[in-house]
């Protein structure tokens, strides 16, 4: 499935961020946000991840890390 | 780390022709199950930030499904606001591939202010229906359209189409005069691509025996759902050993545009890129019209009972199925059927029209084009192997 891992934002420099999520850092660029982004805030990242598409408040990306991490437990991923 | 959903296509060229295509996929298509034991609400909120790509099909094929089995139909308001939605979704979709994808098929930098201000007029649309947020409710969340910031959400798509495709997409395609004017003088990524696409040996390549998907999907498709204990259905899906084409090609097959390209090349290459034009630029015309029949609704009292229920809706990339069992007000069995495991079956139209076609030059670059006519929702990779060589 095409799930989207919530990635927080740990730096920026210009449109590039560094995120992080499940342990692993990656860079993204935020040059398809349609608003600001800050260090600390959860972003989703498009198809290949080379693109944050949206930003999403941090209890909607905790409930769907708290999901995630259970399809990585249950080896369905 | 969480691994990263991928399709992996490989070419066997022997004797100078495509002789086999594998598909490997990484796709989670079984994560769906993990949903169980949640309320119906905790679920439609969780699937826009789980599928980024397609977030509003993917809640509403999931507020469908959950509707007809509790027996709660949402109010006759809902159905114009989420049909919206919905068109909004596949608009900034279709955008998104021709402004950062599209380019760089024919070695232009991807256009990305002209994708941000596509997705971004078109995620004004949602608070502009539902301004308290709560769209993901089963039975419908409480709508409060604003006609006039719809509009000209419409209005501000439109507009940075036009200036992405170096014409309006609507009139570009109401004559095959224009259209063909459009590409074969245009400068833009757009017309480019399709200028090159026209050329007859790239026209035509990847039209295998086009079966195209019935419009409420296949006939045995809740049978199948419900019988797919083990999970091979949603991964390798058939109907009685066919396996559909679904998408804008299979839906656009009537547009004057798509059947010119159609008759004159196949269902090929050219066709499926026609096809995402003529979808974006009917979906502006559609939600044009819809903004007329926006009206208030409150939501339902909550009335959940127990059953199966299946929804059914056309995204952007194709037919989205969700189905689910409740019992005791709790989602029991959860199952999604995207519209990807279709395109790139084994025995889909990807394999079906890579397999035989003549490894001349150029035969992955014209592989990797046809798997992006096909959109895939996870980043793809083309290799191929002469055992000629």
């Amino acid at each position: 499935m095409c799930m989207a891992v919530p990635s927080r934002i740990v730096a920026i420099d210009g449109f590039t961020a560094t995120v992080e999520a499940f342990g692993q850092q990656r860079q993204t660029s935020l040059m398809l946000l349609t608003e600001d982004a800050a260090v600390g805030d959860y972003v989703v990242l498009g198809a290949g991840g080379n693109f944050a598409a949206e930003i999403v408040p941090e209890d909607q990306a905790q409930e769907a890390l708290a999901y995630l991490a259970q399809v990585l437990a249950d080896g369905q991923a | 780390m969480f691994p990263e959903a991928r399709l992996e296509i490989v070419l066997r060229v022997r004797a100078g022709r495509v002789a086999d295509v594998t598909v490997r996929s990484t796709r989670l298509v079984q994560a769906s199950r993990l949903f169980a034991g949640r309320r119906p609400d905790e679920v439609t909120a969780l699937l826009p930030t789980v599928f980024s790509l397609c977030g509003t099909a993917q809640v509403l094929a999931g507020l469908a499904a959950m509707e007809q089995a509790s027996g709660l139909p949402p109010s006759a308001a809902q159905t114009p606001a989420r049909t919206l939605l919905l068109l909004a979704e596949m608009v900034a979709e279709h955008g998104m591939g021709m402004a950062r994808d599209w380019p760089a098929l024919v070695g232009l930098d991807p256009d990305l202010p002209a994708a941000r201000r596509i997705r971004a007029a078109m995620a004004a649309i949602r608070p502009a229906l539902y301004p308290s947020g709560d769209w993901t409710r089963p039975g419908g969340g409480t709508l409060h359209p604003d006609a006039r910031a719809i509009s000209a959400a419409i209005a501000a798509a439109r507009s940075a189409l036009a200036d992405l495709l170096g014409a309006d997409a609507e009139a570009l395609l109401a004559d095959p005069h224009s259209f063909q004017l459009w590409h074969r003088y245009g400068d833009s990524a757009a017309a480019r691509l399709l200028e090159w696409l026209s050329h007859p040996e790239l026209a035509g390549f990847g039209r295998g025996p086009f079966l195209p998907m019935p419009e409420q999907g296949p006939a045995d498709l809740a049978a199948r759902l419900e019988a797919d204990r083990e999970g091979a259905y949603v991964a390798r899906p058939d109907s009685s050993g066919r396996v559909f084409e679904t998408g804008p090609l299979a839906r656009l097959s009537w547009h004057p545009a798509v059947a010119a390209a159609i008759g004159g090349h196949g269902p090929g290459l050219l066709a499926r890129m026609v096809a995402r034009l003529a979808e974006v630029a009917s979906c502006l015309q559609e939600m044009d019209e819809l903004v007329h029949s926006l009206d208030e609704g409150q939501p339902p009292a909550a009335c959940l009972v127990d059953g199966c229920g299946l929804g059914l809706v056309e995204a952007a990339r194709g037919l989205l199925a969700h189905r689910v069992e409740l019992e005791g007000g709790r989602v029991k069995r959860y199952q999604i059927l995207a519209p990807t495991e279709w395109n790139f079956h084994p025995d889909g139209p990807l394999v079906r029209g890579l397999r035989g076609a003549e490894a001349t030059d150029g035969l992955d670059e014209r592989a990797r084009l046809l798997a992006v006519a096909l959109d895939p929702c996870v980043a793809c990779d083309v290799t191929v192997e002469n055992a000629d060589a």
